[in-house]
């Protein structure tokens, strides 16, 4: 495992956020995650880890405290979201592959838009990620002809292909079938070797034991309890967090 | 043949009641059709769409300006033949595995049956029926040369195949109405079937692009935007079309500029337009709403700007959705045009009012409207047709296949 530098990627500091219905997601969540650095956070359904991730790049947006991401501050001026998302690649719960596009389209897409890049040279990196991630041979099927893992995988290729600093995952697993969520995890541990920058939000305990610098529990809209994986799982110093690994354990 | 009669057996007489029902069915529709058929060819007096048959076409567009639309008919059938051909060069596999486009030596028959027949049973003078022989087998010789080599066209050849079609309409556009060169034939003298297609194509056209701008601006998260979109689409939906005619007739001057809406015929085809735009937006919100939330939030988050999420990924995906929903709009707004007959412009129930006011020909109106559904007919299984086509084209499961 790499070891992370001393360099921040993201700081989101006092973060509180309320939905246009009164209810308030984020209560003051801080978190700092720095450059190489692979962070999980978990936490019970509604305690808001998705909605926190998905501020860092503005699919969601908060009310007070402050967000920078890659030293680029997150405010309320489109330049510096759109500069935010080319940095940021996201992975969903849902896949979410452009069902209308191949697979190698689907990866092509954003880079030949996005970054102008020439259409070539990004085919061929799309194939080389597709190789990396064990789907090559899909490249021209579409995202409707594969399996959910494979779809997954997919994602985090299209994700990649964009070269991003950070890599934000929401529930990768969650919506696989249980066979398939193997190959994807092993995929996202061969990522967390590279020098990348990952947040995941996933209840896979092994995965974070195994590959977490630091594992981060989220209650009711705050950042609880913060501990490398060792002792998050075994000596945590909340309550809350024991109550928590009582349920999932 | 003991296949297809014991299917006929198995689908007709299933049952002893089943069987009954089947019989009594059947000899409905057998005297039905033998009392069509009598009046068809015995009774009714085809002269009246004989004699009136270029009334019909083009209304009281001069004769001696009437090449200009031989020429356009026979740029429509190269074009046809071109985009047909190409298409069969690239055919695609559906999820079941069929071929497609398939069936279309079926097209083809009914097409030179259609084209052979028609001229001939119109009794138009020798030279005009060849005319039509050649536009036919023009189209024909066009398909069968782009369907042999179309292969060798890249996707740049394929995009300036598609692009003939915009370019076109606009020349059709000048070849009626004159201009760069051409003697100007103003729209009053515009009449039957073109004035029909004209006003149809114009409204299908421009609906198209007004009605998904405002499908957007009623999801829009600007009030303004939002409201203007509900109030246009409610109001528009809430008045029958017929009295937005009268109504476009007197307002439509004063509020387009005036180079635009200076005639009826453009004023009516600017209504028609406003009027299908707002129930176009509606199946292409029905659209929008069928795309999932994901697929929007996905493209933003790969760094697409919002024009960019919504043309490459978010509309593709809603028009597949919206699309026999929208050539329904479009069928019914090739009907509506009937409508303008009652402002007084010639199209082709408008020209049919007028034959049939003719003393000639009185008391023969069963023949004229006959003739008229069954060209309208024609031109709405076009559309219906072609539309299910590019449904299945556009289904991502469709794939190019290798053969």
């Amino acid at each position: 495992m790499s070891q992370p530098s001393a360099e921040t990627m993201i700081e989101a500091r006092a973060v509180e956020k309320w939905y246009p219905n009164g209810f308030q997601a984020l209560r003051g969540a801080d978190l700092t995650v720095r450059r190489g650095e692979v962070v999980v956070i978990m936490g019970p359904s509604g305690s808001g880890k998705s909605t926190f991730i998905r501020t860092f790049n503005a699919l969601e947006d908060f009310q007070k405290g402050s967000i920078t991401v890659d030293g680029i501050a997150l405010s309320n001026d489109l330049r510096n979201i759109d500069a935010i998302r080319r940095e940021v690649g996201m992975v969903f719960q849902q896949f979410n592959l452009f069902p209308h596009l191949s697979v190698l389209e689907n990866l092509t897409l954003a880079p030949v838009l996005v970054r102008r890049r020439p259409k070539a040279d990004v085919e061929r990196q799309a194939r080389a990620l597709l190789e990396r991630v064990g789907i090559a041979e899909q490249a021209d099927k579409f995202p409707g002809q594969l399996s959910g893992g494979q779809q997954q995988r997919v994602a985090i290729a299209r994700a990649l292909c964009m070269e991003p600093r950070i890599l934000l995952f929401d529930e990768p697993t969650s919506a696989l079938d249980p066979e398939m969520v193997r190959e994807v995890l092993e995929v996202m541990q061969a990522l967390a070797n590279d020098d990348i920058t990952m947040v995941v939000v996933t209840h896979e305990v092994k995965f974070a034991r195994q590959v977490a610098h630091r594992v981060v529990l989220m209650s009711e809209g705050v950042v609880v309890e913060e501990a490398e994986p060792e002792v998050f799982f075994t000596n945590p110093s909340h309550q809350r967090t024991r109550k928590f690994l009582d349920q999932i354990l | 043949m003991t296949t297809v009669l014991r299917r006929l057996r198995s689908e007709l007489f299933p049952t002893r009641g089943d069987g009954l029902l089947s019989i009594a069915l059947l000899s409905l529709l057998a005297l039905a059709g033998v009392g069509f058929l009598r009046w068809a060819f015995f009774q009714a007096q085809w002269l009246v769409i004989r004699a009136n048959a270029t009334l019909f076409a083009v209304g009281r567009y001069p004769a001696e300006q009437q090449w200009r639309l031989w020429l356009l008919v026979g740029l429509l059938a190269a074009a046809t033949g071109l985009s047909w051909g190409v298409l069969r060069s690239h055919p695609r596999r559906d999820r079941t595995g069929r071929l497609w486009p398939r069936n279309d030596r079926v097209a083809v028959a009914v097409l030179v049956l259609a084209g052979l027949w028609g001229p001939w049973a119109l009794g138009l003078p020798l030279h005009l029926q060849a005319r039509w022989w050649g536009l036919l087998a023009l189209l024909l010789l066009i398909r069968w040369l782009a369907g042999r080599h179309g292969r060798r066209l890249g996707p740049r050849g394929l995009r300036l195949v598609a692009l003939i079609w915009p370019v076109l309409y606009l020349s059709g556009m000048v070849l009626i109405s004159g201009g760069l060169g051409l003697v100007a034939v103003p729209p009053s003298e515009w009449g039957g079937l073109l004035l029909t297609l004209v006003e149809a194509s114009f409204a299908i056209l421009l609906c198209f692009p007004l009605g998904v701008l405002l499908a957007l601006g009623r999801r829009s998260d600007l009030p303004l935007l939002r409201w203007g979109s509900v109030v246009y689409i409610e109001f528009i939906r809430g008045a029958p079309l017929i009295t937005l005619l009268f109504l476009g007739q007197n307002i439509l001057g004063f509020l387009l500029p005036g180079g635009l809406a200076p005639d009826r015929v453009w004023r009516a085809a600017w209504v028609l337009t406003f009027f299908a735009a707002a129930y176009l937006a509606e199946a292409v919100r029905a659209g929008l709403a069928a795309v999932p939330r994901g697929q929007f939030e996905a493209a933003r988050s790969l760094g697409l700007s919002y024009p960019q999420a919504l043309g490459k990924v978010v509309l593709p995906q809603a028009m597949r959705v919206a699309l026999p929903a929208m050539v329904g709009q479009f069928i019914s707004l090739l009907q509506d045009t009937t409508l303008l007959s009652l402002i007084g412009l010639m199209e082709l129930l408008g020209t049919a009012r007028t034959v049939m006011a003719n003393p000639a020909f009185l008391g023969k109106n069963a023949e004229v409207y006959l003739t008229l559904a069954v060209l309208f007919w024609c031109c709405c299984a076009a559309l219906g047709l072609g539309s299910r086509a590019l449904e299945r084209r556009l289904d991502p499961q469709t794939i190019p296949s290798a053969s």
